[in-house]
């Protein structure tokens, strides 16, 4: 394989990787709960935003703000659950759209005025370092996203397959009720499942942070590029999610290879066009449950 | 096992407020017993279970489990009380197998572990034809394997009351047999029973006691042999013929 293709797959798997997280939280949470979180993006953004302030004011590394940014968003996602999501879950799925899509504009417009629009990057010792394998180069900064990603992948593959609450939570997902009458709380669960979400994004934020500049008004492309992956991949499986980002990852590689950068966008902008025209049901034909 | 009684008193029930489905229905579901609720389409039988069950709140009126009032408590709180809900249909887990839909059945048991997995394990010992499934995914199977993997889910609890609602919808006459004969052999083993069936005969020949509903009242209630003689005329009576 000539050296330049190798480079194009690995550079792509890397992505696809920090893609995969920033789109399961909102696979899994349409999948099993039937929510579709639009605000899912904003909260990737806060990741971006926390992993450079810890660096900034507490000269925490990246890598370790991956692993904070799970526990503090798994309370924000739980907290978003009580205090919006419970308020509208039963109401008719459009109110409930347009709660996530007020609570995506609340947080971009308050990240605006505590960050500004300026576009920030988080600089560290590896952030421009790079790793020789042969005579393949590897940027330091997308394999160390892609491994951290490819951690949590595998801990939500685990998690939800190889525990007793994790296939409650699948259950639930399949059918609700059965799993109510069962014993499930199900509105606790829910809230887990939602946290976890919100988590997902957060450690998804800090990756893509390490990757890429950010500011408050790019978490609108982070929830195109999630919205792609979950279309292109279905719902609440986290290997479909995972495949449809390597996907969505070599794609992009690949045409900034060949192409020049505008077009990246617009491919991807019309694979997604095109995946909501020929997956007929579009997202609302696989959400059952109402907001 | 100590057999529970249920005791529903004036119970006023509904999807909407200020319109009730149930509107003051009294039952006694005998320790050990098989209660049957019988009634037109419309009458609230389903809904009397999805209210005994937590799914639907109370808009008045008592449900007692033996002499603890249950009226009002979530789904999970009913469950860990005893009570277990066979609903109307199939509700395996399709893409989760055999053995995690049977072991979600212990849910209220995860503290204990070891008495988990003991349950889970008494259970398929208990119907060893769904061993050589354990590894398939629930929604695979036919509709007789998933209703026998509905009732060994059911028991993994060791519920002291079943609720059952229409245990032979879709299934075949001799696996409708067979779910019937297992609903008198948990009867056997002290559980108390209360079946919501649309096979009114099927559900009589079972019965120790048997309740008429009709638009959300109770209607005519007896033994099992003050129905069984004339069947006819009560359903014809409910078909308005």
């Amino acid at each position: 394989m000539p050296v330049h293709i190798a480079g194009i797959v690995v550079n792509g798997v890397l992505l696809g990787l920090v893609y995969a997280i920033a789109a399961l939280g909102l696979s899994l949470v349409m999948g099993v709960m039937g929510i579709i979180n639009v605000a899912h993006s904003a909260f990737i953004m806060l990741g971006s935003f926390l992993a450079l302030g810890l660096l900034e004011w507490a000269h925490i590394d990246p890598i370790a703000s991956f692993f904070l940014a799970l526990p503090i968003f798994f309370a924000l996602g739980v907290a978003t659950y009580r205090l919006i999501v419970t308020r509208v879950e039963r109401a008719h799925q459009t109110q409930g759209l347009i709660a996530m899509f007020g609570l995506m504009v609340l947080i971009e417009n308050l990240g605006t005025i505590a960050w500004t629009t300026d576009t920030r990057v988080i600089t560290v010792g590896y952030s421009n370092a790079n790793l020789m394998v042969g005579s393949l180069l590897i940027a330091d900064a997308p394999l160390i996203a892609g491994a951290l990603a490819l951690l949590l992948i595998a801990g939500f593959r685990v998690f939800l397959h190889a525990t007793l609450i994790g296939r409650a939570i699948r259950a639930m997902g399949q059918n609700r009720d059965a799993a109510r009458a069962l014993g499930v709380n199900v509105r606790a669960l829910s809230a887990v499942m939602f946290g976890l979400g919100i988590a997902s994004a957060g450690s998804a934020g800090v990756a893509l942070g390490m990757i890429f500049p950010f500011a408050p008004q790019t978490q609108i492309q982070w929830l195109a590029w999630a919205f792609l992956i979950v279309v292109l991949g279905g719902l609440g499986r986290v290997e479909n999610t995972l495949v449809s980002a390597l996907a969505v990852g070599l794609i992009q590689t690949a045409a900034t290879a060949f192409l020049p950068f505008d077009y990246v966008y617009l491919i991807l902008y019309v694979a997604l066009a095109a995946m909501l025209v020929v997956r007929r049901q579009g997202l609302r034909g696989v959400v059952r449950r109402a907001i | 096992m100590e057999a529970a009684r249920l005791a529903v008193r004036n119970l006023v029930a509904g999807y909407v407020p200020g319109h009730p489905i149930l509107r003051g229905v009294n039952l006694e579901v005998a320790p050990a017993r098989i209660t049957v609720v019988l009634g037109p389409n419309g009458a609230g039988k389903s809904t009397v279970l999805k209210v005994l069950a937590g799914f639907l709140a109370v808009q008045s009126g008592s449900i007692r489990l033996d002499e603890t009032e249950i009226a009002g408590l979530p789904a999970h709180r009913h469950a860990a009380s005893g009570i277990a809900l066979l609903p109307q249909g199939h509700s395996v887990f399709p893409d989760l197998t055999v053995a995690e839909n049977v072991e979600l059945g212990g849910w209220i048991l995860r503290g204990d572990r070891i008495r988990l997995r003991r349950a889970v394990d008494a259970v398929f010992a208990r119907y060893p034809n769904l061993h050589p499934l354990r590894d398939k995914p629930a929604g695979s199977l036919s509709g007789g394997q998933q209703r026998a993997v509905e009732i060994a889910r059911l028991l993994v609890a060791d519920p002291r009351v079943l609720l059952i609602d229409e245990p032979s919808v879709g299934l075949s006459p001799a696996i409708a047999t067979q779910v019937y004969r297992e609903l008198v052999a948990l009867k056997a083993e002290g559980r108390t029973i209360l079946l919501v069936d649309q096979d009114v005969r099927a559900a009589i020949r079972i019965a120790d006691y048997v309740y008429v509903l009709n638009s959300g009242r109770n209607d005519v209630e007896g033994d099992r042999a003050a129905f069984e003689g004339d069947l006819g005329s009560m359903v014809r009576g409910w078909l308005g013929v």
